[in-house]
């Protein structure tokens, strides 16, 4: 097992430098001067400019740029931002709330979607499963930040519930990341939803359930240990993989809400052209990605005994 | 043994009658007919279903709507007069009119056309490109396949939205100016070159389990070369995943759009589009006064993207023998 995790690990590193490279190259594409921006506009005496240029290696070829990024990367050193402050403490700054924001939706999308989508594929054909199927379908496509906007008029404005407000703010608590954590997590919810219904439709009919029952399990038995241990696998890759995809997709929340995250954070760097900010961002959305895809690969041991890694 | 061999008294047989087995189902087949195509049965099993039909009537409607849409309302949806701004609704404008003093319905019968073809034809790129790459990466393996699943894993790795507003952040700097058209080519770009590798792992998959099926190798046998077995075997015996998947991101694609519009990252503001309604309509819904400039669209672009998912599902079900209902 060790041996397919150190494999696991070192085919990552090619993703994770070319990836940096695509965003690199992105925003080295992006026209006008970043030293101009800088300044907003105003002069900037030559000695300033080639000082700033040479701090933040603009002066250098794109390719050596990007290798100057990696090699500090490696050693977790992000650069400064446009503001001076040291990329890497901004993004740390940033990130509790979008963890915590990015758990909460996950919590909630989980637990939520994994019972409803069980009971819609139990009762497959049902009025639950038609409902369900409708719910889920409309929350896919309604755009994400209509259901913020609508949430926030509603729920923070107009209820006028005082532990769950509107916007949320520096001095972040858990209660007030409620509403918006539900925002994040609704579409997902749906395609968990969708999800768990599918695969428990399918093993509903396996061969491995028919056993179960033929050998004489009690129905919730058969239901524990045999549909749903099996229906959770695909579930739990989906998970994984999107939550890197979960919290990018935090900036509209984010923003709506007045939330300070890493979302936020992201795009106001991107407009401003800011190529450190944005590629350390992305840098760390990639290496969550990654992360857990691993440790969904490992979890499948877990979760399916046949999976064996050599 | 030997009392099998021999009728009981009162028994004329040991097997059952004929017509009370399924056999003669069996018999009635016509063997000299050619085989129902894959395809064929599909659409027997979808003409059955009630929410192909819904998904059907409601794409019908749209396409309608994107064709004529004089047929649906006799405003200029750029035509705005301030003195105009939140009126409501009256002879000609059955849903009154937006902050700017344009018609309301008119914009929404119109958006159709911007957010319909960001849909289409993202979707059609990132197929091509998913179905061609995942094809060639599944059936020749070794170095190809490791080639293109790792660039793919690459794409995959950074987040669509985010990769998006890099693109076209990116592109907005280098040409400012863009059409109809130059909008929704820079968000096809921006959504389509991050959004393919999704389809490369789908098709990759299918191929993988197809080519080694007999028929397959009983080409081969005949003579055919690899690169017809792909083309004529592998290849459309691979297709159905592909295609549920692209007809429900087709929808969600519309739905990156409208969110990229709410960030001002979407088409051009002169573009008579869903999103920018509704990302212009963000200002009514926060001082929390009229939603109906909201809803029109909302609802509009809700019922689109539903008719292209419910189109999936209803495809999905035909397809997918383990999900039919027996």
């Amino acid at each position: 097992m060790w041996w397919y995790v150190g494999r696991r690990v070192l085919q990552t590193i090619p993703v994770i430098i070319f990836s940096t490279l695509i965003i690199y190259a992105l925003v080295f594409l992006r026209p006008g001067d970043p030293i101009v921006g800088l300044f907003g506009e105003k002069p900037v005496s030559d000695a300033v400019r080639a000082q700033l240029e040479s701090q933040y290696n603009f002066d250098k070829p794109f390719l050596v740029q990007w290798l100057l990024f990696l090699k500090d990367a490696a050693t977790l050193d992000f650069g400064t931002s446009f503001s001076g402050q040291p990329v890497t403490d901004l993004v740390l700054r940033a990130f509790p709330v979008t963890i915590t924001l990015a758990f909460m939706a996950l919590t909630f999308e989980t637990v939520l979607g994994v019972t409803m989508g069980t009971i819609a594929g139990l009762r497959r054909g049902g009025w639950f499963d038609t409902i369900s199927l409708l719910i889920s379908l409309g929350l896919i496509a309604i755009p994400i930040f209509v259901i913020a906007l609508v949430f926030q008029l509603f729920i923070g404005v107009k209820s006028g519930i005082s532990w769950l407000p509107p916007t949320v703010g520096g001095d972040w608590s858990l209660n007030e990341l409620i509403v918006p954590a539900i925002v994040l997590g609704i579409v997902q919810f749906a395609f968990v939803l969708r999800l768990t219904r599918t695969s428990v439709v399918e093993n509903m009919s396996a061969d491995h359930v028919r056993t179960a029952r033929a050998k004489g399990l009690s129905e919730r038995l058969v239901i524990r240990n045999h549909v749903l241990r099996n229906s959770l696998i695909p579930v739990v890759t989906y998970l994984g993989i999107e939550l890197g995809a979960l919290m990018a997709g935090a900036l509209v929340t984010e923003g709506i809400f007045n939330i300070p995250g890493v979302g936020n954070l992201a795009y106001k760097a991107i407009l401003k052209g800011e190529t450190p900010t944005v590629v350390s961002i992305v840098t760390i959305f990639v290496l969550i990605y990654v992360f857990m895809n691993l440790l969904v690969d490992l979890l499948y041991a877990v979760l399916d005994p046949r999976i064996r890694y050599e | 043994m030997s009392e099998r061999t021999t009728p009981r008294p009162g028994q004329e047989r040991f097997v059952a009658p004929l017509d009370e087995t399924p056999l003669q189902e069996v018999d009635a087949v016509d063997v000299h007919a050619s085989p129902e195509s894959q395809w064929k049965e599909i659409w027997n099993r979808l003409r059955k279903s009630v929410l192909f039909w819904f998904a059907s009537a409601i794409l019908l409607v749209l396409a309608i709507m994107i064709a004529f849409p004089g047929l649906f309302t006799s405003a200029d949806p750029n035509f705005k007069d301030l003195a105009d701004s939140l009126e409501p609704a009256r002879d000609g404008s059955p849903f009154g009119f937006d902050r700017q003093g344009g018609d309301v319905w008119a914009r929404t019968v119109y958006g159709a056309r911007a957010s319909v073809a960001v849909g289409v034809l993202t979707t059609i790129i990132v197929a091509l490109v998913g179905t061609i790459t995942g094809a060639i990466a599944g059936y020749y393996g070794k170095i190809v396949d490791t080639l293109f699943s790792r660039t793919a894993d690459i794409f995959f790795s950074i987040p669509l939205l985010l990769a998006a507003i890099v693109v076209i952040s990116v592109i907005n700097n280098l040409y400012p100016d863009r059409g109809f058209w130059g909008g929704v080519a820079v968000i096809v770009l921006a959504l389509g070159a991050f959004a393919w590798p999704q389809l490369t792992r789908q098709m990759r998959g299918a191929v993988l389990e197809v080519k080694t099926l007999e028929f397959v190798d009983a080409a081969t046998a005949i003579g055919a070369t690899r690169w017809t077995n792909l083309r004529r075997h592998v290849i459309p015996n691979s297709l159905a995943p592909v295609i549920v998947t692209s007809t429900i991101s087709l929808g969600v694609f519309i739905v990156a759009e409208s969110t990229l519009s709410f960030l001002g990252l979407g088409l051009p503001n002169t573009v008579v589009s869903w999103g920018n309604d509704l990302a212009a309509a963000q200002i009514q819904i926060r001082s929390g006064q009229d939603l109906r400039v909201m809803w029109v669209p909302a609802s509009a672009l809700a019922f689109t993207v539903l008719g292209f998912i419910l189109l999936g599902e209803s495809v999905r079900e035909a397809i997918d023998p383990k999900a039919r209902k027996s």
